[in-house]
């Protein structure tokens, strides 16, 4: 009966009222799901899994990795353990801890994510198209970003969006280290690093290799060589400036 | 001239040595030759009455069925299964020593479940997933070393279902998706720590030679994937791979440019067979099998590699099948044409092929009419492999009698979305009673030595063994053994679901063994060959079933 209450309600217009309602529906769903145990603790605020308040996140981005889950760590795919109405609404409840005073409450799936990229029109469609385009290979921006519901996420989402080209080749990468490994040095982004040995993405080439090492085998220092203006060299200005364009129009500060 | 003579001997023999397996099975073709066939000769034509089942395994992954190859290495069997559960097991009792779980992959990943078989290498156990990570377990304990993505199945709708191989130091694999907007490749990496090596495109950019025979911006999305296993040459040092169909698949109106001549290399390099240079991932040679294919005829398929005596001459040879059955025989140093023949007795595609390989008489499918044509796309032989063995010179092989009634349209590409564009019901070849048959055929004459007709069809993998005999399995569950000479059916054992996989043979210390994988059903084929047989009911399953000689018999 509640469900269909649920649906009922998505199935009308999506008056205030409504988003007021969806939102608070999300944030029992968010409390007795999400908020639990270890995982992103009450209001998003963190637990053991990443904080999700505050974060930037877009709604495309929150409905995607509630779909898909992230590879490889606790964040599964909640498709199968949520109702569509339930999706529906923790997705609108997350939005609204990112600064989204007035969530969309349309399906929470890729069509309504690829969607948002057809509307675009001039350089943010041609930086949508450029972010994730086939013949370039391991030299696109897809190989560790996902965004619009396509990509290998090995980063983290991209939150801020450099104001310019040069601000962008000039990002610094503080979250990359270097790995000493079987007398190898190497620039590595951290997964994690418990009992079970630390698990990192290697960067020496693209694309990253995700590797797991013994307990105590590999040795992380602070910064490293890796350049983040090396990994886009294949792009050049005015297609980085497209880039920009498409991160500005899908990325709410 | 004497000198060369010994040489070429030497290094007959040691290629006919080199493509047999012994204990182990360490390839998913046997060995990096490909021929299915085991040195192996305990069990053979005086004594098949009496193999037995000894174990059985029940890998409880019923998603699709058991399509993988095992393979052996020092008395542990390695097995994965369609949603890359992983295992090892004692290859002599089924005792399973560690088990590995892919992470579940998300719904709105495409692609195919399914998974023909993994490599072991360099201490590692290495295979593909669905969502297109290539992985790295440790082979003792089974933990996970590495993993790699190598491409967004989301965007390319691609994804690994073949078996890779290993080559040295590397790892190298195909993937799927040429029936979609698709640009397929081989990708290598490094054992050691996953690393790119290098890719190698089945279709040539602007500039790279090839890219001529693409019309406008059609290479982009022209298909070509090469979704199975390759076999290696370590004297010659070549990597051989077959390619996949172009796409669009039965209209070719976008990719083919005006004026082409259909009788070679158009489209390069989908429908072939190339040789690759291992170290680099640049193209040695290729031989196009079906020029501008409208038909889906992949040359996705196994390649063989064997030293023959041709015309007088010993040559150093490779045995390659197209989805349509054109088999062709070329010389694997230098690609050099060498003679072909066509295996299924229905034929309405071409009218034939002329000596040095051109296709005469093409049956091409034309925009909003409908042709039948034999054999269908779902292959004179599917995947499943053919095999071979030294002792007969004969190849074995699995052959259906199927046609398509095709009906091509015009629809755009869209990237990694289906770019089939036709419809192409499967139906059964008219005026027979038998749908497939287990062939012998003489790759040098090019002549059929027997043949064993089957009611329904033939959708597993053949093995060969030096104890004289083949074996098989239907989708009616029945494991069989032929005598390789004569084709006469000696033994069956019904397992109890149908038969999609492959068997292999090995030995623990002295006693030979003959496993197969069991499970009907794959969501192309299987389920197309099912539909055409509405009154039988063939069992899925997914269990590794192994035979011996009982230990008081041997």
């Amino acid at each position: 009966m509640k469900r269909l209450l649920a649906v009922l309600t998505l199935a009308a217009s999506c008056s205030a009222q409504n988003v007021a309602d969806v939102v608070r529906q999300g944030e029992q769903v968010f409390a007795k799901t999400c908020a639990t145990g270890y995982c992103h603790g009450v209001k998003g605020t963190s637990s053991g899994a990443p904080r999700l308040a505050g974060r930037g996140f877009d709604q495309a981005y929150i409905a995607n990795v509630v779909r898909s889950g992230v590879p490889d760590t606790g964040m599964a795919s909640f498709t199968t353990r949520l109702s569509r109405p339930e999706l529906i609404a923790v997705v609108a409840y997350v939005a609204t801890l990112n600064g989204i005073a007035n969530p969309t409450l349309g399906p929470a799936d890729a069509e309504a994510t690829v969607s948002t990229g057809r509307a675009l029109t001039g350089d943010a469609a041609r930086g949508a198209d450029l972010f994730k385009e086939a013949v370039r290979g391991f030299g696109r921006c897809s190989t560790c970003h996902e965004l619009g519901g396509f990509g290998i996420p090995v980063a983290a989402p991209i939150s801020k969006v450099p104001g310019s080209v040069a601000a962008l080749k000039m990002l610094t990468t503080p979250s990359v280290k270097t790995a000493a490994l079987d007398g190898e040095s190497m620039p590595v982004l951290v997964l994690s690093d418990g009992k079970q040995g630390p698990v990192f993405y290697d960067l020496t080439s693209a694309p990253p290799v995700q590797r797991n090492a013994a307990p105590g085998s590999v040795k992380f220092m602070d910064g490293s060589q890796w350049r983040h203006s090396s990994a886009i060299s294949a792009y050049n200005d005015s297609e980085l400036t497209a880039i920009l364009a498409y991160l500005r129009a899908v990325i709410k500060p | 001239m004497r000198f060369s003579l010994i040489l070429l001997t030497i290094s007959s023999a040691l290629a006919q040595d080199a493509g047999a397996t012994h204990d182990d099975w360490p390839h998913y073709g046997g060995t990096q030759f490909s021929w299915r066939y085991s040195a192996l000769d305990q069990i053979n034509t005086s004594n098949i009455k009496s193999l037995t089942p000894a174990w059985l395994f029940q890998t409880g992954d019923y998603a699709e069925n058991l399509q993988a190859t095992p393979i052996v290495v020092d008395g542990v069997m390695y097995l994965i299964t369609a949603r890359a559960r992983v295992f090892a097991l004692d290859a002599a009792t089924g005792r399973e020593i560690w088990r590995y779980q892919s992470p579940e992959v998300p719904r709105n990943v495409p692609g195919f479940v399914g998974s023909r078989g993994l490599a072991v290498s360099d201490g590692k156990v290495f295979f593909g997933t669905k969502d297109n990570y290539m992985v790295a377990l440790d082979q003792k304990t089974g933990r996970q070393l590495w993993k790699v993505n190598i491409d967004d199945a989301r965007q390319c709708g691609c994804n690994i279902t073949a078996a890779p191989l290993v080559v040295k130091d590397k790892i190298i694999v195909g993937g799927t998706g040429g029936d979609g907007a698709h640009r397929g490749y081989i990708t290598a990496f490094y054992t050691k720590n996953g690393r790119l090596a290098w890719r190698w495109y089945v279709i040539p950019s602007p500039g790279e030679k090839g890219n001529e025979t693409w019309k406008g911006d059609s290479w982009k999305f022209g298909g070509g994937s090469p979704w199975l296993t390759g076999s290696y040459d370590p004297a010659l040092n070549l990597l051989y791979w077959g390619t996949g169909n172009a796409a669009a698949d039965f209209y070719d109106a976008e990719r083919v440019p005006a004026g082409s001549d259909k009788t070679k290399d158009v489209n390069l390099y989908t429908a072939s067979v190339v040789a690759l240079d291992p170290d680099t991932g640049k193209l040695r040679w290729h031989h196009q099998e079906v020029p501008d294919d409208v038909w889906d005829y992949d040359s996705a398929y196994e390649v063989l590699l064997m030293d023959r005596e041709i015309r007088g001459r010993l040559r150093q040879v490779l045995v390659h099948m197209n989805k349509s059955g054109l088999t062709s025989v070329l010389d694997r140093a230098t690609g050099e044409f060498l003679g072909a023949f066509s295996v299924p007795e229905v034929r309405t595609w071409i009218a034939g092929i002329t000596e040095d390989g051109k296709l005469v008489g093409r049956n091409e499918p034309q925009l909003g009419k409908t042709t039948t044509i034999c054999p269908s796309a779902a292959g004179a032989k599917s995947w499943n492999s053919m095999a071979y063995s030294p002792r007969t010179g004969f190849l074995y092989v699995p052959v259906n009698e199927l046609c398509n009634d095709i009906t091509p349209n015009n629809r755009a590409a869209e990237e990694g979305k289906n770019y089939m564009n036709g419809e192409f019901p499967v139906k059964l070849a008219a005026d027979r009673t038998t749908f497939s048959h287990v062939d012998a055929w003489d790759p040098v004459t090019g002549k059929r030595a027997w043949t064993l007709p089957y009611k329904y069809v033939l959708l597993a993998s053949m093995l060969a063994t030096a104890g004289d005999l083949v074996f098989t399995g239907n989708p009616e569950g029945e494991f069989f053994a032929m005598d390789a000479k004569t084709g006469s059916r000696l033994w069956s054992y019904q397992t109890g679901a149908g038969h999609r996989g492959a068997a292999v043979s090995y030995a623990v210390n002295g006693r030979q063994f003959i496993a197969t994988a069991t499970g009907w059903h794959s969501s192309v084929v299987g389920a197309a060959a099912s539909a055409l047989f509405p009154d039988q009911e063939w069992r899925l399953g997914s269990t590794l079933v192994v035979f011996a000689l009982p230990e008081a018999s041997r």
